[in-house]
């Protein structure tokens, strides 16, 4: 006799500003379906690519099911089962002995958003780990550097609602390839398109959403402060700017309008390498016609001046009034609209004083170089630095030191974990219980478990639970369910959260936070910027204070900041490696790189799926006609993309896609199913951006030549 | 990669792919619907909610199955886009389950 199929509400745990809300189908125990809940109203009943296919990934046989102890060499992945018994002694016995030699700072864990729920996501080893007193790992893999930047001007604001674009009538998407890494804004955006909004891209690749664009505009990367300044230059030259506007609700007009005095359109097409023209053309399309809307990428942040670019195209909205009208101002992050108590997630009074940060882009340095006391064990969860970190070779060599001992707890054996000396096995969303909070919408959602566990895995919530009490932490906190856990998370008095409940988050799956009406909503028409001055900084009060890295990040804790000077007007400084501003290198390596996320893939999640892996194919090298033909290299040839920091194969698609000088790979691709066992970040530097320590993904040149068949 | 719909969806029109499509690029006759290659952006969402299993990747397709590329291509830009779902098809219902859905 057939069982019956029961349905359950969930939530997309992928590190994507979408946020599906899911419908789990099961029959006897498994799980047979995952669809989109078309009552959402911004996902509406679609996933994507790459979550179309999550039963299969659930049931992918190369699931990680039983605790494992290493027993080939460092990084070889050969591993024999243990118990769950056995894991946590050994952990408990090489911790132990660790602290008694070189104290707890020489542990540190290597987090990020593998997982994204308030649970089972970013801060869930932060109170465990404050506990322990480990060293702190800032973790600024992405966004940091362009929210730190727009925190600036405009302040921790929850931005445009993406639901009310539809009323937008100019639509700038920069750095920002919405169709593949967050789509659900999509039919918003073709619905004001229908309306008579024009859309424009800014990208130096012709992406997928780009070839869609009324207006693709291509400039060179890192230079997206200067185009956002010669915009000013424009508009303030040809009296474009909102008087009134600026007079009621910004602060430091003439200081920004001299910055912009420096960069007339000319100078911006000379560091761009767009016309001076259409440097104007945009500047005045943008500002005459009312409700403006600028969605920005993460992207904008991967380059010495990552922080600034953002910070300098938050100060546009203020400039022209675009924030007067519903659908118009600036979306970067949508994350300030949820009141989550961080400090209760990740306990920051549990950190002793002076304790030490390392800054995980410079994963390798730190395996490497560090000293009094050296790292002696990492324990990496819900991240894969091996391919997503910079100096990949790096990273790889720190993690092969015979004396480090390596936690990984993970759902695959990925790059990563293949160094483990313990690997612990991880659930997968439909076997877990979390509360998903969005980056990009402002609807809360809550994912029910569906089914039970496969094997031994266990949720990160259990797995630091487990850990706890091995080390022997008997404070009360490690007591609580996963239930409880989210009503101490949660600032359930906060406006936000008129009207939710955790019994109707349960029950419906999602439910928008109180932050006004879509068709209404004009946040910042009356100013009501979240700033110290309650103004658009476009000087700033806060950049006295040096750079930092908001505490969320960094496990909660505000000790030992990064505290560079910060210019208080936003600027346009060169990137690090460019043939404008390091001829010497570019000399030896001309071209520079970019590395946007795959369609198939998240991050490097999904990339280990058959289906995606089919789809996707092996690294290609996006590389422009001129630049190709300059080396004899035709489409299809097997290439070598190289500098002093390393290199990966992958194969020619010698497109207009792309811009001359500069060359393009997907991230995502595992090392170890590369033809070169290695992959694109391999030659990325760790340098980091000039604001929130943000990575330096797109700032990095390169050589590529034929390479020998491998 | 584009999206293609093949011989299946003749004579149904249950049309759940038209809703969820985000670049709106279904095109349709009396019979049934058509993907534009050109405006497909391969982000997948229609082919889990076909009743009837039509849509496939095309490089899913093979032999017999293969002509449908060339089909959605040259038919889809010369038919009417189709964004709402449509009246179901007489008989469309006892169509599905003689094919096995």
């Amino acid at each position: 006799m057939d069982a019956e199929t029961t349905t359950i509400k969930g939530a997309c745990p992928q590190d994507c500003p979408d946020t599906c809300a899911f419908i789990y189908s099961v029959k006897d125990g498994r799980l047979i379906d995952v669809k989109g809940d078309p009552k959402h109203p911004v996902t509406r009943g679609r996933l994507c690519i790459k979550l179309n296919d999550f039963t299969a990934h659930h049931y992918n046989p190369d699931r990680i099911l039983y605790p494992m102890r290493r027993v080939g060499p460092k990084g070889a992945g050969e591993f024999e089962r243990i118990t769950w018994h056995e894991a946590l002694e050994e952990i408990k016995r090489r911790w132990t002995s660790i602290i008694d030699e070189y104290g707890s700072q020489a542990i540190m864990p290597c987090s990020y958003l593998g997982q994204q729920g308030v649970l089972n996501g970013i801060s869930v080893g932060d109170a465990f780990f404050n506990r322990l007193g480990s060293t702190i790992a800032e973790k600024t893999f992405c966004g940091v550097g362009r929210d730190v930047g727009t925190h600036l001007s405009i302040g921790p604001s929850e931005g445009v609602d993406l639901e009310s674009t539809v009323h937008s009538k100019y639509i700038v998407l920069w750095a920002m390839n919405t169709l593949s890494t967050g789509s659900h804004h999509w039919p918003f955006i073709d619905e004001a398109k229908r309306n008579g909004a024009k859309l424009v891209v800014i990208d130096p690749l012709r992406s997928k959403t780009a070839a869609q664009a009324d207006w693709h505009i291509r400039i060179r990367p890192g230079t997206d402060a200067a185009l956002a300044l010669g915009m000013m230059n424009v508009i303030i030259t040809e009296e474009l700017v909102d008087q009134d506007y600026v007079e009621q609700y910004t602060l430091g007009y003439d200081q920004l309008a001299a910055r912009a005095a420096e960069y007339s359109p000319e100078r911006v097409s000379a560091i761009t390498g767009l016309s001076a023209e259409d440097v104007r053309a945009f500047a005045r399309e943008y500002a005459t016609s009312g409700a403006s809307f600028i969605r920005l990428g993460t992207a904008i942040e991967r380059h010495r001046n990552g922080g600034d670019a953002a910070r300098a195209i938050s100060c546009l909205p203020a400039l022209t009034g675009a924030w007067r009208h519903v659908g118009g101002g600036y979306l970067g992050i949508s994350l300030n609209a949820f009141p989550l108590k961080w400090d209760a997630m990740c306990r920051p009074d549990w950190i002793q004083n002076g304790t030490r940060v390392f800054n995980l882009n410079s994963l390798g340095t730190a395996l490497l170089e560090a000293q009094d006391p050296p790292i002696k064990s990492l324990m990496v969860y819900n991240s894969n630095p091996a391919v997503q970190a910079a100096e990949q070779e790096r990273i790889k060599k720190g993690l092969a030191r015979e004396d480090l001992f390596v936690v990984v707890s993970e759902l695959f054996v990925t790059d990563t974990a293949r160094f483990a000396d313990i690997l612990l096995p991880a659930t997968m969303q439909a076997e877990q219980t979390d509360l998903m909070f969005s980056w990009g919408h402002f609807y809360f959602s809550y994912n029910n478990k569906a089914i039970e566990a496969p094997g031994e895995a266990v949720p990160n919530t259990q797995l630091f639970r487990l850990l706890a009490e091995t080390m022997g932490f008997n404070e009360p906190e490690w007591a609580r369910t996963d239930e409880e856990m989210i009503r101490d998370f949660i600032d359930w008095d906060s406006p936000y959260m008129e009207g939710i409940t955790l019994e109707k988050l349960k029950e419906n799956g999602y439910m928008r936070v109180g932050i006004g009406d879509k068709d209404t909503r004009a946040p910042h028409a009356h100013g009501n910027f979240p700033t110290p001055s309650g103004k658009c900084e476009f000087v700033s009060s806060t950049a006295a204070h040096g750079n930092f890295v908001p505490p969320p990040f960094r496990a909660g804790y505000n000790g030992f900041q990064d505290g560079g000077y910060i210019d208080p007007v936003p600027n346009y400084v060169p990137p690090f490696e460019s043939p404008e501003s390091s001829p010497e290198l570019a000399a030896r390596y001309p071209l520079n790189i970019v590395s946007p996320a795959a369609h198939g893939f998240l991050n490097s999640q999904y990339a280990n799926e058959p289906k995606q892996m089919r789809r996707q194919g092996d690294s290609v090298v996006i590389m422009h006609p001129t630049d190709a033909e300059a080396r004899g290299i035709a489409e299809g040839d097997a290439v070598r993309v190289f500098n002093d920091r390393g290199g990966f194969v992958g194969s020619a698609l010698v497109s207009n896609d792309t811009i001359p000088g500069v060359v393009a790979s997907y991230l995502g691709h595992w090392a170890s199913n590369s033809r070169s066992n290695s992959a694109v970040n391999s030659i990325s530097s760790d340098r980091q951006a000039n604001l929130g320590r943000a990575p330096t993904f797109s700032d990095n040149l390169v050589e590529v030549a034929k390479a020998q068949v491998v | 990669m584009p999206y293609v719909v093949t011989e299946n969806c003749s004579g149904c029109r249950f049309t759940d792919c038209v809703e969820v499509c985000p670049v709106s690029c279904f095109h349709g006759d009396g019979d049934r619907v058509y993907i534009d290659p050109g405006a497909c952006i391969d982000c997948g969402a229609c082919l889990p909610l076909c009743p009837v299993k039509a849509i496939y990747e095309d490089y899913d397709l093979s032999g017999e199955q293969e002509k449908w590329i060339e089909l959605n291509a040259a038919i889809a830009p010369t038919l009417p886009t189709i964004r709402k779902k449509l009246p179901l098809l007489d008989g469309a219902e006892a169509r599905r389950a003689s094919i096995g859905f």
